[in-house]
């Protein structure tokens, strides 16, 4: 017996030059579910739309086989008769035809089909109804007069009339309010276990996606980027677009600012070569945009990354430090086996009272400081102490942006002269590949602008003095990123700042992060501040690692002491207009 | 009680749970039933009004010709025109005259045909039925026509198929009517002789009823044959539209995925939906089909109310040209209200 649904190198090609699906393979069988997330056009619909075998050669190649039965280039008889018995489609949408009353369009299969009476067909009808929580006098109405809730229940009724063995919805929560998305959901998955239909959800809505199946597929410009158990795969996904994905999708939890995708997703008339994901990923190299990737066994699920997944930018292994000599008192233990790791383009916050070792930490990520015990590595190579010119290139992969920005730049140095440093130092050591200096100064203003700051001539020749301390800050970010580094280091950056600049900052360090991939180790105190910024939190107490995990999970239900101290301990501002004694807002209409 | 927005939705949704948001967005409110027919009262009304001063706005008046030296018609005696005029009541002001005309339009009186000499209720109801016949044999048969080919051009776009047609119908479209219908006398009955040249009916003969029928039939044949080419050809291109636009849509791709056949694909998906158009500018085209019938009814002397408008306005012959006028406006509101009232039922969302 085969497969109910075996998917095998299917690729769409439109009017030969749009690629909707670039080899896509899974299969599936009764009573699996299986959810196909990616962003709008990353070939879904397509996807839907070939397992009905709506789409044939030659726009579409591969093979799709239902039941043995191969659907691409089989007669159009067999197709029908395949089609809604064997395959059904909820199509995004509003599949109805505009003119009939839904009744009939749900009862429709049954008469056209199965030759059911029309009494007998309507019957049904309205017993499928039923089954999807719609009130039969809903099939009553044209279906401009339902409801998105009401029309995706009906779609969904319709889909179930002959009984399918393989049911496909495409975007069943689209455009639907949470609750009755939920509730919708929620009658799927029964419907889908008393039924034991195969199932396959269609959508970028991974909430709805991860609660319904088992199993998931990341497509990203028609190719298949991870697969494996949904709980895997949208619970740690291990890709980086899938990461990213998750990243930019918002729950209830979430306490960081919500984060787009770098780039754009590619024009499927030119879908990138290599791995399509590269011009957005943080950890391309020059293999992404050579070689094609395919899914390969990685972390317990199918990645297809050329590097098995996200890389381990930074990875801190029992990192010891102590400061003074002799014996007891003179000692300072400042950090005693620290040890994190931080992925590409992740950032992770370091919490910590004063006097944790959150400074300390800082200065060996950024190979100031040498450790006593432990070693750091930034993607598998030990950190570069050495200040020597030809260590330079090593150097500037990680950034360090420091808490007093006076302190920290030079006050003799005009603006233009700090942020454009990093790059005449840079061109010494024969990485300039000739840069002019009119490209120099194009660069200079392009990463000014790129952290909200004038590029203008004044405020090039402005010292340090004539700048408030956001301003300022900003310039070190500016002259921390304009070396193009894999890692910042941000050590307390907006501590002498007000509550606007910091936030300023913050949105310019957040955004500078994200368009340049960046990994970032935030340091600070404020654990409100950290949480908004960071997907992880490291909280550090007394040199120790004390407690590490989700920032959404370590700011609303921490574990250690220090944490819970350090969060009674935030800021928090009383707002008087929640107390209630307003009038609850009208619902429906008044006497 | 509340009173909710669309509250007949709110009761029709019965038991069903569904949030509030649902419930307020499911249907405007029906404007009440009367307000369509109120609006076309108030249309005829309007008409009855423009139909009176519109022959009179035209230069020349009914006696005119009475007054020109020259024509056999030419009417020496002064008084004698100014008794003529006094009888036609044509030396009252504008506002007695209108006050006569609706008395007698209210009693049914619709005057006396200055040039024939009978009353114009008479004229009418001997040409009325031959013009209706005419429009409504070529309504059906051009609509029939220009639909079916439409849909079956517009389902198989840029096949052989579509393309034929269209070319076909595009030409036929570029021909006058007066053109198409001169070249129609001239193919079928001068040089073929099998349609007759001129007439509705073959005059001065008694004939069993259905001879008759068939003299009416083959009088008719070359005029309807014109006018519901000329019919068709909008038709077409509306109906083929309408069907190209259908073939992307989600609705006939859902039927697609429902296994069903063709046909049902065909008529009850695409079809019915691409009709949508085709009936609405039926309503709007009411007005040029009247034009276009008039036309075809004087190409081929056809004895039709087209004929009989084209001779009074000719000769000015008030009385006539508004009872025509009526006799048409009234036709064109009609046939706009049955379009309305047939576009309510093949599209469930028209509400207002």
């Amino acid at each position: 017996m085969s497969a109910l649904l075996e998917v095998d190198e299917l690729a769409v090609r439109f009017d030969g030059e749009v690629d909707a699906l670039r080899g896509v393979s899974f299969a599936l069988e009764r009573g699996e579910s299986l959810a196909v997330v990616g962003e709008s056009g990353a070939g879904k619909s397509t996807l839907a739309l070939c397992l009905a075998g709506l789409i044939q050669p030659p726009a579409a190649r591969g093979s799709v086989r239902l039941g043995g039965q191969e659907l691409l280039g089989a007669s159009e008889d067999t197709l029908r008769s395949l089609r809604w018995e064997t395959v059904a489609l909820a199509l995004q949408g509003s599949p109805f035809n505009p003119v009939v009353t839904l009744g009939n369009q749900v009862a429709e299969p049954l008469r056209e089909r199965r030759g059911t009476s029309s009494r007998e067909a309507r019957k049904r009808a309205d017993e499928l109804a039923g089954e999807v929580l719609l009130d039969p006098a809903v099939l009553e109405r044209h279906p401009h007069e339902l409801s998105g809730g009401e029309r995706r229940r009906a779609t969904l009724a319709m889909a179930l009339a002959l009984d399918p063995d393989l049911l496909v919805l495409d975007e069943p929560t689209g455009g639907l309010d949470p609750v009755t998305g939920s509730e919708l959901v929620e009658r799927i998955g029964e419907l889908a276990a008393a039924r034991d239909f195969g199932l396959i959800v269609i959508s970028h809505e991974l909430a709805g996606a991860a609660a319904l199946a088992q199993r998931s597929v990341v497509l990203y410009a028609g190719e298949a980027m991870e697969a494996g158990d949904t709980t895997r795969v949208i619970g740690d996904p291990a890709h980086p677009y899938t990461w990213a994905l998750v990243n930019a999708y918002p729950v209830m939890s979430t306490t960081k600012d919500l984060r787009p995708i770098r780039g754009l997703p590619p024009d499927p008339r030119a879908v990138p070569p290599g791995c399509p994901f590269h011009p957005r990923c943080p950890q391309a190299e020059d293999v992404c945009h050579e070689q094609r990737v395919s899914l390969e066994p990685s972390r317990a699920r199918l990645v297809a990354c050329h590097f098995g997944g996200l890389k381990t930018l930074l990875d801190a292994r029992g990192v010891g430090k102590t400061f003074g000599r002799g014996r007891r008192r003179g000692r300072l233990k400042a950090l005693e086996a620290v040890s994190f790791a931080l992925r590409q383009g992740e950032a992770v916050g370091v919490v910590g009272p004063s006097g944790s070792g959150k400074s300390t930490l800082a200065r060996i990520l950024t190979g100031h400081l040498a450790t006593d015990t432990g070693e750091v590595t930034l993607q598998g190579r030990p950190l570069v102490r050495s200040w020597g010119r030809s260590a330079r290139a090593e150097r500037v992969r990680i950034q360090l942006v420091m808490q007093d920005p006076w302190d920290a730049l030079s006050p003799r140095l005009t603006v233009e002269e700090l942020v454009r440093e990093p790059l005449d130092l840079g061109a010494g050591d024969g990485d300039g590949d000739g840069d002019g200096t009119d490209d120099r100064a194009a660069t200079v203003a392009a990463a000014l602008e790129s952290v909200g700051l004038p590029a203008s001539g004044q405020f090039l020749g402005a010292r340090s003095h004539e700048l408030s301390g956001g301003q300022l800050q900003r310039v070190a970010l500016a002259r921390a990123v304009i070396v193009e580094p894999e890692l910042l280091v941000a050590d307390e950056p907006t501590s002498m700042l007000d509550a606007s600049e910091q936030a300023r900052l913050m949105v310019a360090l957040r955004e500078r992060q994200t368009e340049l991939g960046l990994g970032l180790v935030l340091i600070s105190h404020d654990i409100a501040l950290v949480r908004k910024a960071t997907d992880r939190i490291v909280v550090l107490d007394a040199g120790r690692v004390v407690e590490e995990g989700r920032s959404e999970r370590v700011s609303s239900a921490p574990r250690s002491l220090t944490a819970r101290r350090l969060i009674e301990a935030a800021p928090e501002l009383r707002h008087t207009d929640e107390s209630g004694d307003r009038e609850p807002i009208a619902t429906g209409g008044e006497t | 009680m509340a009173m909710r927005l669309g509250s007949n939705a709110a009761d029709r949704s019965g038991s069903i749970a569904t949030t509030g948001a649902d419930a307020q967005l499911r249907r405007p409110g029906r404007q009440p039933a009367w307000t369509l027919p109120a609006a076309y009262v108030v249309t005829v009304l309007a008409l009855v009004a423009l139909n009176f001063l519109l022959p009179r706005l035209m230069p020349g008046d009914p006696i005119s010709a009475l007054y020109t030296e020259g024509t056999a018609s030419y009417v020496q005696d002064g008084g004698q025109r100014e008794a003529l005029r006094a009888y036609y009541g044509l030396d009252e002001p504008l506002g007695a005259q209108f006050v006569a005309y609706a008395t007698g339009l209210v009693q049914g009186d619709l005057g006396t045909s200055i040039r024939y000499q009978v009353p114009v209720s008479e004229l009418i109801a001997e040409r009325l039925p031959r013009s209706l016949l005419l429009m409504g044999t070529a309504l059906v048969l051009g609509t029939g026509l220009g639909v079916l080919a439409g849909a079956a051009a517009g389902w198989r776009r840029g096949r052989r198929l579509d393309r034929g047609l269209l070319v076909g119908f595009i030409s036929l479209r570029n021909f006058p009517v007066f053109f198409l219908g001169s070249i129609a006398l001239y193919v079928f009955a001068v040089k073929l002789g099998c349609f007759p040249l001129s007439g509705s009916s073959t005059p001065f003969v008694s004939l069993e009823p259905l001879a008759r029928a068939g003299d009416v039939a083959w009088h008719l044949a070359l005029p309807a044959g014109v006018l519901a080419t000329e019919f068709a050809t909008g038709q077409f291109l509306l109906m083929r539209a309408g069907m190209v636009s259908e073939l992307g849509s989600d609705h006939l791709l859902g039927g697609r995925a429902k296994g069903l056949g063709d046909r049902v694909l065909k008529y009850r998906y695409a079809g019915r939906n691409a009709l949508l158009p085709v009936a609405s500018l039926m309503a709007i085209h009411v007005s040029a089909m009247v034009t276009l019938t008039i036309l075809v009814e004087t190409v081929f002397r056809y004895e039709g109310l087209g004929r009989l408008v084209f001779d009074a306005i000719r000769f000015r012959d008030y009385p006539t040209l508004q009872g025509c006028f009526l006799v048409l406006t009234l036709m064109v509101v009609t046939a706009n209200f049955l379009a309305d009232l047939a576009y309510r039922r093949l599209d469930p969302r028209v509400t207002t």
